[in-house]
């Protein structure tokens, strides 16, 4: 089997946020939730890499898609419907907290004016 | 009959430093004299024009976060302080300070905990085609989560007791804040009514309203919010 430059460099790419994220987690600095997200999603990058016929023959097969081309494609736009949805959420709670802030700096300024 | 001296009006502004004096003055005409606004970060002298009057507080937001932001914040300071009735008004001068009256009234006639001012309940001819149609959909939208069907689920004219006070925690930032309102009021067992109001749209009162992509911005929130949070 001819193996790629590819089938090299992105699995190693995917161990080192695979490394990353478990010190990230052991820091605290990223929740479970996150880090299982995040290895779970690096390794199978890793290994799509690594035998991508394979993995995209078999989701050909699964799907009834008829090349394993389309096959990617439709995987590819799952995955980045997922990653703007996950994206969306963050900025939201980023905009809540931000709100959350402004509100109460406000509220503790009108309280100290009603108390002069 | 609720007394007027018990009713805060909670005035959300950003950038109306061309209608919130006349907008307070109106208020305090109709001897609605606890007036508070709410600037949610204006760029203009929208605080300078409601310091110019005399028994106005003022909250001020350091940053804008939106009117469904500053409806939290008020009301947050009605539950901190106390106060046993808030009346909700737009800024804009579309309402008439006159229509509080007509909640005060609905809500002593049936002990209700929120009345919202229905602007398709009476005769409004002055209310743009483009309005109806936004005001339509978002109505279908709300009353999707409803479960009585409420015919102007938009409305920023008001009014709730302290157990709608106690009761409601908004957390929409936007427009879609009002929606949100209704629902959570009623998930809460809270009693709701409407009342026909009047309206003035102005060239102002238009240009400040929601546009198409706001709307379009409102309804996506309001969904994430509904469906998510």
């Amino acid at each position: 089997m001819e193996i790629r430059v590819f089938q090299i460099v992105v699995p190693l790419i995917a161990l080192l946020f695979v490394i990353s994220f478990i010190t990230r987690y052991l820091k605290a600095k990223a929740s479970i939730r996150e880090t299982v997200f995040s290895i779970v999603f690096w390794l199978g990058i890793g290994i799509f890499a690594i035998i991508p016929d394979l993995i995209s023959n078999f989701i050909a097969s699964l799907f009834g898609i008829k090349s394993n081309i389309n096959a990617i494609i439709f995987l590819s736009l799952g995955v980045l419907t997922y990653t703007q949805f996950r994206m969306y959420n963050l900025i939201k709670d980023q905009q809540l907290k931000l709100t959350e802030l402004t509100r109460q700096l406000a509220i503790k300024e009108f309280e100290n004016q009603e108390q002069v | 009959m609720i007394p007027l001296n018990d009713i805060y009006v909670l005035l959300p502004a950003y950038n109306e430093a061309g209608k919130i004096r006349e907008v307070i003055l109106g208020l305090q005409q109709e001897g609605l004299l606890n007036v508070v606004v709410i600037d949610d970060g204006s760029a203009d002298d929208t605080v300078e024009q409601a310091k110019s009057l005399s028994d106005v507080r003022l909250v001020r937001h350091f940053v804008n976060r939106g009117a469904g932001a500053a409806i939290q914040t008020g009301i947050e300071l009605a539950r901190r302080n106390g106060w046993p009735h808030v009346a909700l008004m737009d800024a804009d001068g579309q309402h008439d300070p006159k229509d509080i009256l007509q909640l005060q009234a609905k809500m002593s006639e049936t002990k209700c905990d929120l009345v919202i001012g229905s602007r398709f309940m009476k005769k409004n001819e002055e209310i743009p085609k483009t309005r109806i149609v936004f005001n339509f959909i978002a109505n279908r939208m709300t009353n999707l989560f409803c479960k009585k069907n409420y015919s102007d689920s938009q409305s920023g004219l008001r009014l709730l007791n302290r157990n709608a006070i106690e009761n409601l925690n908004l957390q929409i930032d936007g427009f879609g804040f009002c929606s949100e309102m209704i629902i959570k009021a009623e998930r809460a067992g809270l009693q709701i009514e409407e009342t026909g109001i009047s309206v003035r749209y102005t060239d102002y009162s238009i240009r400040k309203g929601q546009d198409f992509q706001m709307g379009i911005n409102t309804a996506f929130n309001f969904l994430w919010n509904i469906l998510f949070k």
